[in-house]
């Protein structure tokens, strides 16, 4: 008995005795006397044995117990113990020590305890030579049963064959759960010249007595020589073999078997007989089948399923991805979720991934992601736990829904309905405004009145704009509209815009300007639907002039151009009524209008929603009583979710 | 002396057909745009009906009612809601009447005519009783 045991105690009497004592009784015995350095030896020697203090200065006995089991569970630890410790002892059983004692030392309860860990150490070396060695176990077996029959007569050797066979399952019992001992085996000897000369009670009754009958007949499909069965097989090529085959029972049957079959050789080395065992396999078959149909239709589900699908371990790395995730994101596994699917480098904040890890429970998150090809998709993502046999996460599945379009829609149609509920009130005041328009050119004509008919008439021609207008900017919402863009020149683009509105500026006596800088270059537009949103904004702009009440106060709007390497920038600047704070971050939802019954709500709303279109972003600033500058920032080239339509052939502006 | 009525609404084409309907009808017409405006026009003008518009800049049309009820001069003074809002009738519970925008301009005279007429005559019997 040479187990090496580690003695680990802050006490140097304590290590100097009993480490004398142990080697007197044969151990391997090397001394710690601290924790710390304990598992440094631990390291180095791997000792069968620990011996070790509970209370230490620094890492104590109980850590050092932790420690070592979770390196190594098979190392056998004795606890020393002062009195008063039980509960300490107690959780170090609980912590799978294998025994403890207590101080002073009894010579006899030490005894007791390293024969407890020598027990343990037999034991599991036992068990895991049974475990590892189960084939060797089985080969040495038929060997020595094949040994044994040569010697014996075919019948004999049955009897010896079956009584191994059962011991060797029974070996085998423990850990296949006994399905070996239910699985019946067809066995049967045969001779040289293919004729069966022993069958057991099983062949014999599912079978029929085929003895004396060719050794092919049992088989489905199998004759003589071309098409052999396994025994000639092991006739001519001398050596065993282990092969599927499909049996025929008495009444014509198919019995799918996994047959082995071994060669008995005679003195000479020539074969003599063949042993040949079949296990019927229609079971696991039918088991196999039936799972493969299962896998099979998993596998289609998480392919098919109108969603992505990954299954991600606990680092968000994925470990499979369905066929629609790998479509549009590319073969993503072993990637990072997070650089696949939303092309970061570090975890979405509230990753539904890591909720579920953490709680086991299932998680909603709604995202937006990116294609491989650089779409970006709204999703919904659903996570849900994967377990093992113990129960616990070891993946997370997640599915992810493309909720896209119907975001789209749900945001237009909420958009739509808004518009519609908000202009009906600015639809009601114009038509009102027209049906006085009407009455006062009709009185007036009536009373030969040709102030008011003038008057009337000019009030009806605003009307009729306005309403043109507001009917206009509501079509051009409702329809969804594709940028029809071409390349559009800065310094063309600017005066035909301010040549719309300057009319309108001069009637109003508000001074109209515009500066385009020589750097301002190029940028890609719908030319049509961005010189309306800035038709807008400077109609907006001189109207907050014409608002300002200020009296002797000199009204200008003026539009600067200007460029950037991959923008270009307009500034819009005017010094009527300006804005608060609430009106300019109200500004550009539906609906809002500072001009009471004189706006529709809609101008600055499409406006934005048009610059928006381009990728280009609007911003404000306002100071009441001071002026407003809106700064109107266009990217040199569209985005390309803008250019989803094929470009249109279109003059140059 | 024509009875006088107050326009109150921020659109003025509106005014302006309330105005010549009134004034057509012989009336005597005053105007504000908005109710910070009404509340000037009224205490200068005193009329004796007024017409309101709810949703106007700087000061909306109930904050106005509410602000006129309060003066003992003006709180019995009828007003008539002419608004594109809808669920007015709401708005201001007290009010004659409650027309939508686009209105029926014979419907509004008629309601004037008759909420002018039982004023005067409840008047007339007030001022009897106090003889």
């Amino acid at each position: 008995m040479s187990h090496s045991i580690l003695l680990v105690d802050d006490e140097e009497g304590i290590r100097t005795v009993l480490g004398l004592s142990l080697a007197d009784a044969g151990y391997n015995v090397s001394v710690a006397a601290t924790g710390e350095e304990a598992l440094r030896l631990f390291d180095q020697s791997r000792p069968d044995i620990i011996l070790t203090d509970i209370k230490m200065p620094g890492l104590s006995g109980l850590d050092l117990l932790k420690r070592v089991k979770n390196i190594a569970p098979d190392v056998e630890v004795i606890m020393i113990t002062g009195h008063g410790d039980m509960q300490l002892a107690i959780q170090s059983l609980k912590q799978d020590a294998t025994d403890f004692i207590t101080k002073p030392i009894n010579d006899d309860v030490l005894e007791i305890a390293l024969n407890r860990a020598h027990e343990r150490i037999s034991m599991r070396n036992q068990l895991r030579e049974y475990t590892e060695n189960l084939e060797n176990k089985v080969r040495e077996q038929s060997a020595r049963l094949v040994e044994a029959e040569r010697q014996l007569a075919a019948q004999q050797m049955m009897d010896g064959f079956s009584v191994g066979l059962k011991a060797l399952l029974n070996a085998m019992d423990s850990t296949l759960g006994g399905v070996f001992n239910e699985l019946p085996c067809f066995v049967a000897v045969h001779s040289r010249y293919l004729e069966i000369i022993a069958a057991n009670d099983l062949y014999r009754e599912k079978l029929g007595n085929l003895v004396g009958h060719q050794s092919w007949e049992a088989y489905y499909g199998r004759d003589k020589d071309s098409n052999g069965c396994p025994v000639l097989t092991a006739i001519r090529e001398g050596r065993g073999s282990r092969t599927e085959e499909m049996l025929v029972d008495k009444t014509g049957k198919g019995i799918p078997v996994l047959v082995h079959t071994a060669p008995i050789l005679d003195n000479d080395g020539e074969v003599e007989l063949v042993l040949e065992i079949s296990v019927d396999t229609s079971e696991a078959r039918r088991l196999h089948e039936e799972l493969r149909l299962t896998r099979h239709r998993y596998g289609q589900l998480f392919d098919e399923a109108p969603c992505y699908i990954t299954v991600q371990d606990k680092q968000f790395r994925v470990v499979e991805a369905n066929r629609r995730f790998r479509e549009d994101f590319g073969d993503a596994v072993g990637g990072f979720c997070h650089e696949v699917f939303v092309h970061r480098q570090t975890p979405c904040t509230g990753c539904p991934v890591q909720r579920t890890f953490n709680d086991g429970q299932p998680h909603q998150y709604e995202t937006v992601v990116t294609s491989r090809s650089g779409e970006q998709y709204n999703v919904l993502v659903w996570t849900a736990p994967l377990r093992d046999a113990a129960g616990n996460i070891t993946e997370v599945m997640e599915m992810s829904t493309n909720i896209t379009e119907l975001r789209k829609l749900q945001d237009r149609l909420s958009n739509l309905g808004l518009l519609l509920g908000s202009t009906a009130h600015g639809i009601k005041g114009l038509l009102t405004a027209l049906d006085g328009g009407i009455y006062r050119l009709g009185s007036g004509l009536e009373r030969n009145n040709t102030e008011r008919v003038h008057d009337s008439y000019e009030d009806i021609r605003h009307l009729t704009d306005r309403l043109r207008k507001m009917v206009l900017d509501l079509l051009y919402y409702a329809k969804k509209r594709e940028l029809n863009w071409e390349v559009v020149l800065a310094s063309h683009f600017a005066p035909e815009v301010a040549a719309l509105v300057r009319p309108k500026a001069e009637a109003q006596k508000v001074r109209f300007t515009i500066e385009v800088a020589p750097d301002a270059g190029t940028f890609e537009a719908d030319a049509g639907a961005l010189s309306s949103a800035f038709v807008n904004l400077l109609e907006n702009a001189v109207e907050a002039c014409t608002a300002d009440r200020a009296p002797d106060k000199k009204h200008a709007v003026h539009m600067a151009v200007s460029g950037l390497p991959d923008r270009v920038e307009f500034c819009i600047t005017d010094n009527g009524v300006g804005m608060d704070r609430e009106t300019r971050e109200k500004l550009f939802t539906l609906f809002f209008s500072s001009k009471g019954a004189a706006g529709t709500g809609i101008g600055l709303f499409v406006a934005s929603q048009t610059v928006q279109q381009h990728g280009g972003s609007i911003s404000v600033g306002s100071e009441p009583g001071k002026g407003t500058t809106f700064v109107i920032t266009l990217p040199r080239t569209l985005p390309d979710s803008a250019k989803s339509e094929p470009r249109h052939p279109a003059p140059a502006t | 002396m024509p009875h006088k009525i107050l326009i109150v609404d921020d659109d003025p084409y509106i005014v302006k057909y309330l105005v010549d309907i009134l004034s057509d009808n012989g009336y005597a017409t005053c105007s504000a745009s908005d109710g910070a405006d009404a509340m000037a026009v009224l205490e200068r003008e005193k009329p004796d009906l007024v017409t309101l518009d709810l949703e106007m800049p700087n000061e909306w049309g109930p904050r106005f009612y509410r602000k006129m009820t309060k003066e003992p001069a003006f709180k019995d003074t009828p007003v008539i809601v002419i608004s594109g809002l809808s669920g007015i009738h709401l708005a201001i519970r007290n009010a004659v009447a409650s027309l939508k925008k686009p209105f029926d301009p014979n419907k509004l005279l008629e309601i004037i005519r008759q909420t002018l007429g039982e004023q005067e005559r409840s008047q007339a019997a007030q001022a009897s009783d106090d003889e």
